[in-house]
């Protein structure tokens, strides 16, 4: 068997990568790992928060870095899938062996990554992978007063409390009595329909029918046939961002006019949405984690700035998280007092509390969830091809468009 | 009521569109026994073809047919001159190298276009995308309409081409006997290239006229691949009239299926429908029909 | 086919090779992770050979074996807390028992038909298990915290399946069955004149296979801990890497898939981590595209595979050698 010797050779060439482990100087950057899809369907996301990651870089590094030593971040393409997610978190750990883990973008790759973080007890800020399990102890076999054995924290809400803004301008403002539920087959669709039916139970609103679909469907209409049928006050779509735009151009099309349009933040609040929708996006409510003109420190300059280095549309509130995570990881290193072990970023970002460009960030505890960052969610609204941010009435910078006359705004 | 007119409408529009893809597809199993796993990435060329006219010079993404149908003929013809066809004389343990061979190029090409275009998703925008006819509460797309049309005059034009012209003639003689068809004077080596070019012409078309519906991004192709092998054994290696058939029968079963039952398992419905006929059927509709 | 010993000295030697491989080397767990994920693709490719390359039954569909097998181990796990570990013992025959069902079906189909009837019911089996919910936790896959950090412990598991899976080969293309799948694979219906009963036979080469692959399927979640059915019932992650695998190293090889699996992974990963980190980022993005070209390289000039066609290889390669001696 001659290849045999082909077989010896080739694992001999693997011999040579046994040894391509890292040295570490003191006085070099101190190395962070980030897990983004960088390519793949999610690289158009992955790619604005690496942008902010790499923006705030080069700033927290300007302004001294880290107690004289900069900062940097090593990222690794998770390519939208949680295998390779695992990978990544495995190999940023084991082979460039940084001491703590960021970033986490889809919630399946994000819970696959923070499994391993957390078997290899390594602290991972996670910015915007949202399903709930991720900050539950109990999905990894652990309890909630587990905190000290527990190494995932979450800057971004999860998906159950995205509509917690919108909650109150429903029941304050629009008063919707019934809902249609439509949402994408995955992880973040299906959860976030569930926890938006919770909500609607509590408001009393009646949900008239729940409607999945995958991702990259062509024909929307027969969802949209059975919400139309069942006329609901108020439609409410869990989609990604060609998706939301195909879903609002075929409602326009069906002519179904419902009092509300409402999307659950992802793909309703980018640019792309707007320009594939066209007129259709108009009087569009969608829940948001953060918009420019909040009156929040740093976060209309982040969204100058970001514009000014990367240009095209401005980032939309996944840049924002991104970039404060960045923020928060250099906060928390420059608590470590030089030592950077595990343990110690841990205890660092325990005692977290500071301002960011995306809000106040803490860690807290409660119901089934610890090390998790509350904060509150915005209304924002499309009025005449703009972003508006129309919700809390206090921090508003539009007043919200309501009744909407679809013959004045779908002409 | 208008919800059963409105499924039946959207269904036979949506079919319209999937007969385009089928029909290139079919064309191409029935003359080269091979199954074309390139084939939606080909019409992902087509479309960024359109797309590029479209962004960068301004033209109507329907004139722009005139650039991307040709530019996919040539494209299919260089591919099949120089990577399928010498695989025909090659000796080989499996007969389905040249399948592989497609896996190949689709991979090539995806890759291409995200080196060239970035994974971002790309649409056009024009005064006819997302405008729609109102007809007593059931709606109809226009462009969608304009794509149907379109479909039924190349599955016009192609069933002309088959029965009526001498090259025609040519490729049912070689679909149907390769060696007896050589042995008359045919040109099965160019029949073939010429095949996979009409094949490939076709499903440009279908990604031009599709693109102002729908989105555009590297990884569009699969999906419509899928769709493309349902029709292609619903309708029948071959037939004009089968594609057609087929891409109908399979947008209405996936809008009924959708609109009634549950539309998590559009995707399934079709190919449900694709392993009943493949397996009682064998033939397809042609085998019925006998066109 | 065979040599006429059974087991070479130099497969004993790649096998104590590969047995002792990280005990010479201190492989830091990136490297070890690589070396499991060729040997999983050892299992995947080999096994789609068992069937495709020597039973001339092309499947598009070998997601199904390893989705199935994977999903073995997870839904008692999901359901009711049962350890994944039982997977290694459920997986391979729930794949057999799903390789039989589909036997009926896709073997009433010939060439192109069977590939598509195959891809067909791999299609269905990933919308399904994305749908049923009570069943599978739907698209939010299976999660279960794995039981080492180590990996030693899974290389040698899956170095023990990877060694089952070629060592099934060899045996099986040794007795009568293996003579039958070649006759099947040249000329069924001569082989059913001649009285070979090509159904059972080809049933025979499906159950194998697709036991391999099922507990390939059962490990895979034994040491991912995490499966949802986009990963394990892909189209082209799974059933079609698998094909290229095969084609890559040689079908109708032993040691083909073997070889193809060692490519594709160092391959992949030599890209995916842009040479290592001492290329520019870019590259990373580029290794779909060049596993592309080596395809439609290997299909129009080793149409036999890197093992098929080594002898080709090795002539061009002394030709060479000898023409430059010349100059």
């Amino acid at each position: 068997m001659k290849f045999g010797k082909l077989l010896i050779a080739l694992l001999s060439v693997s011999f040579l990568f046994s040894f391509n482990g890292c040295s570490k100087k003191e006085t070099g950057p101190i190395k962070i790992g980030v897990i983004l899809p960088l390519t793949g369907s999610k690289a158009k996301f992955g790619t604005m928060e690496k942008n902010a990651y790499e923006l705030a870089k080069a700033e927290i590094n300007a302004k001294g870095g880290i107690n004289g030593r900069k900062i940097d971040f090593a990222y690794e393409d998770d390519t939208g899938k949680p295998d390779v997610g695992r990978a990544a978190a495995e190999k940023l750990i084991n082979v460039d062996k940084v001491p703590m883990l960021a970033g986490g973008y889809s919630s399946s790759v994000t819970f696959a990554a923070a499994a391993v973080a957390q078997q290899y007890r390594t602290p991972f800020l996670v910015n915007t992978g949202s399903v709930d399990k991720i900050t539950q102890p109990a999905a990894f076999n652990l309890t909630t007063k587990d905190g000290d054995k527990f190494y995932i924290y979450r800057m971004n809400p999860p998906v159950s409390e995205y509509a917690s803004g919108l909650e109150t301008m429903l029941s304050q403002v629009i008063k919707p009595k019934t809902v249609f539920l439509i949402h994408e087959n995955t992880t973040f669709g299906t959860k976030g329909a569930k926890s938006f039916a919770k909500t609607a139970a509590k408001l009393g609103i009646k949900v008239l029918g729940t409607e999945a679909y995958s991702s990259g469907t062509v024909d929307f209409k027969p969802i949209l046939l059975n919400a139309k049928k069942v006329k609901p006050d108020m439609v409410y779509m869990i989609s990604y961002v060609m998706d939301a735009a195909m879903l609002m151009k075929q409602a326009r099309e069906l002519n179904f006019q419902p009092k509300l349009y409402v999307g659950a933040g992802a793909g309703f609040t980018m640019p792309a949405f707007k320009e594939n929708a066209g007129k259709a996006s108009e009087g569009v409510f969608s829940a948001t984690l953060w918009h420019q003109t909040l009156p929040i420190p740093g976060a209309k300059a982040f969204y100058d700035n970001y514009i000014k280095k990367y240009g095209g549309d401005g980032p939309d509130y996944h840049g924002a998280e991104a970039y404060s995570a960045a923020y928060v990881v250099a906060n928390v290193l420059k608590r470590c007092n030089g030592n950077y072990s595990k343990e110690n970023i841990k205890k660092a970002l325990d005692k977290t509390d500071m301002m960011t460009a995306f809000g106040p960030v803490k860690f807290t505890s409660y119901g089934e969830k610890i090390h998790q960052n509350k904060m509150t969610t915005y209304v924002v609204q499309w009025q005449n091809g703009a972003l508006k941010l129309v919700w809390p009435k206090n921090l508003a910078n539009a007043p919200i468009y309501y009744p909407i006359d679809y013959k004045k705004i779908w002409k | 009521m208008e919800m059963f007119l409105q499924s039946l409408i959207s269904g036979l529009l949506v079919g319209g569109l999937y007969a385009i893809i089928g029909l290139g597809m079919s064309l191409i199993m029935g003359v080269l026994k091979i199954i074309n796993l390139a084939h939606g990435q080909l019409m992902m060329v087509a479309m960024y073809v359109s797309w590029s006219a479209w962004n960068y010079l301004g033209i109507d993404p329907y004139l722009s047919v005139v650039l991307s149908v040709p530019f996919t003929f040539y494209l299919a013809k260089f591919l099949s001159k120089y990577l399928l066809n010498p695989l025909i004389e090659k000796d080989s343990i499996l007969p389905e190298n040249q399948v592989l061979m497609t896996v190949g190029i689709g991979m090539v090409l995806v890759e291409l276009a995200r080196f060239l275009f970035t994974s971002d998703y790309r649409s056009v925008q024009t005064s006819y995308t997302g405008q729609a006819w109102d007809l007593g509460g059931v709606s109809i797309s226009i462009p969608l309409l304009i794509a149907f049309i379109v479909s039924l005059l190349l599955t016009a034009g192609l069933f002309y081409l088959l029965m009526k012209t001498d090259l025609g003639r040519s490729i049912r003689a070689t679909a149907q006997d390769r060696l007896a068809a050589s042995l008359m004077g045919v040109s099965a080596e160019k029949i073939t290239v010429l095949t996979y070019g009409i094949g490939s012409a076709l499903i440009a078309a279908a990604g031009t006229f599709f693109l102002p519906i729908f989105y555009l991004y590297p990884d569009v192709g699969p999906e419509f691949t899928a769709k493309a092998f349902v029709i292609t054994i619903l309708g029948g290696l071959g037939s004009t009239v089968g594609a057609i058939t087929g891409g109908i029968v399979l947008a209405l079963a996936e809008t009924f299926g959708a609109t009634y039952l549950s539309s998590g398992y559009r995707d399934a419905y079709g190919l449900v429908i694709f392993l009943l006929v493949l397996v009682f059927l064998p033939g397809g509709l042609k085998s019925l029909t006998k066109v | 086919m065979h040599n006429d010993k059974f087991i070479s000295k130099s497969e004993i030697g790649i096998f104590i090779f590969a047995l002792v491989l990280p005990f010479i080397f201190d492989f830091s767990p990136y490297i070890q992770g690589l070396l499991i994920f060729v040997m999983l693709w050892v299992v995947l490719g080999t096994s789609w050979n068992l069937l495709a390359g020597y039973t001339g039954q092309v499947s598009f569909g070998h997601a199904a074996f390893f989705g199935i097998g994977a999903y073995a181990a997870g839904v008692p796990f999901f359901l009711f807390k049962v350890s994944p570990w039982w997977g290694l013992l459920f997986g391979g025959i729930t794949a057999v028992i799903l390789g039989y069902l589909l036997g009926i079906v896709v073997f009433r189909l010939r060439g192109p038909y069977f590939a598509l009837g195959t891809l067909a019911a791999a299609e269905i089996l990933r919308i399904a298990f994305g749908q049923e919910e009570w069943l599978t936790n739907g698209h939010n896959g299976i999660l279960y915290i794995t039981t080492w950090v180590s990996k030693y412990p899974y290389y040698f598991i899956i170095l023990a399946i990877a060694a089952g899976t070629i060592l099934t080969v060899k045996v099986v293309m040794r007795r009568r069955e293996g003579y039958y799948f070649l006759s099947i694979r040249e000329d069924e219906d001569a082989a059913s004149a001649i009285g070979i009963n090509a159904s059972k036979y080809k049933n025979i080469s499906m159950g194998l296979s697709s036991f391999w692959a099922g507990m390939a399927g059962a490990f895979y979640f034994i040491y991912m801990g995490f499966i949802d059915p986009e990963t394990v019932f892909a189209l082209h992650n799974i059933s079609i890497i698998s094909i290229l695998v095969g084609i890559i190293g040689g079908v109708g090889t032993i040691w083909g898939p073997a070889i193809g699996a060692i490519i594709m992974v160092l391959l992949q990963e030599t890209f995916r981590s842009a040479f290592f980190g001492f290329a520019p980022q870019w590259v990373s993005g580029m290794h779909a595209f060049v596993f592309g070209l080596l395809v439609i390289f290997v299909i129009l000039y080793l149409p036999g595979g890197v093992v098929g066609d080594w002898d080709l290889i090795k002539k061009k390669l002394h030709l060479k050698r000898k023409s430059e001696m010349k100059k």
